[in-house]
């Protein structure tokens, strides 16, 4: 199974999933030079958009990664009323797919704080640089604070040159 | 002839800029090579999902031929 962030967003693009881009690839679209395994997201935990989530990602064997036996992603009513979090291996990758930010709160608070973000491949939402430094000072992990050390250096950068994304 | 500053450079001293800020300067100091980061600011977000897929496809291969090895 090979990693393929840009696979993935396409689909859930493709989709119309609701969803905000979080975690190591926000911070590497906000210039952090750091390798990140996954794609995280956080996305709306209603039943329609998680169907659209299973639908986005269907036909690449979606699995629920830290299941027992990998059980395969097969949404009913009943789990999408239950679920607060999807951990997936697909054919394209790992997708984190969280209902709330720590240190943000749910997807209302994690939309607020994100910025769309166009590319070739179509338009996204992707964390704030604020925001994201805030999620990983709550997240608090070793991983996590030393990335905020990069983003407050980032951030630093932008506010001398403002023409810098 | 090469100066002394300039194989230091060549053997891998970072030449902090001059405007470097004090979060910049500690990012540095904790050990980050923020001449990557400077790259990676030079670039596009798009650039920048694609030079962190060509890392992470290395790493990964990196990955699987360290357990094909350790398999043997």
């Amino acid at each position: 199974m090979q990693q393929n962030d840009k696979a993935l967003l396409s689909r859930l693009k493709d989709r119309r999933v609701e969803f905000v881009i979080i975690g190591g690839v926000c911070g590497v679209l906000h210039g952090a030079s750091l390798v990140t395994l996954d794609l995280d997201i956080c996305c709306r935990f209603s039943r329609e958009n998680l169907l659209r989530l299973e639908a986005a990602v269907k036909d690449l064997h979606p699995r629920h990664r830290l299941t027992a036996n990998k059980l395969p992603l097969e949404l009913t009513d009943e789990l999408c009323g239950s679920l607060k979090n999807i951990y997936l291996n697909t054919d394209s990758g790992v997708l984190d797919c969280l209902s709330e930010v720590s240190g943000l709160g749910d997807y209302e608070q994690v939309w607020k704080q994100s910025v769309p973000h166009r590319m070739s491949f179509g338009e996204f939402r992707i964390l704030n640089l604020d925001a994201l430094i805030a999620a990983k000072l709550a997240a608090g992990r070793e991983k996590d604070l030393d990335a905020v050390k990069l983003l407050l250096a980032i951030k630093e950068k932008r506010a001398q040159q403002k023409d810098l994304f | 002839m090469i100066d002394a500053e300039t194989l230091a450079q060549m053997n891998g001293k970072y030449v902090c800029p001059p405007d470097a800020g004090p979060a910049w300067r500690a990012a540095m100091e904790y050990g980050f090579d923020m001449s990557l980061v400077e790259d990676a600011l030079r670039l596009t977000p798009e650039q920048r999902l694609e030079q962190h897929q060509r890392a992470l496809d290395l790493v990964l291969e990196v990955k699987e031929a360290g357990e094909h090895y350790a398999a043997k």
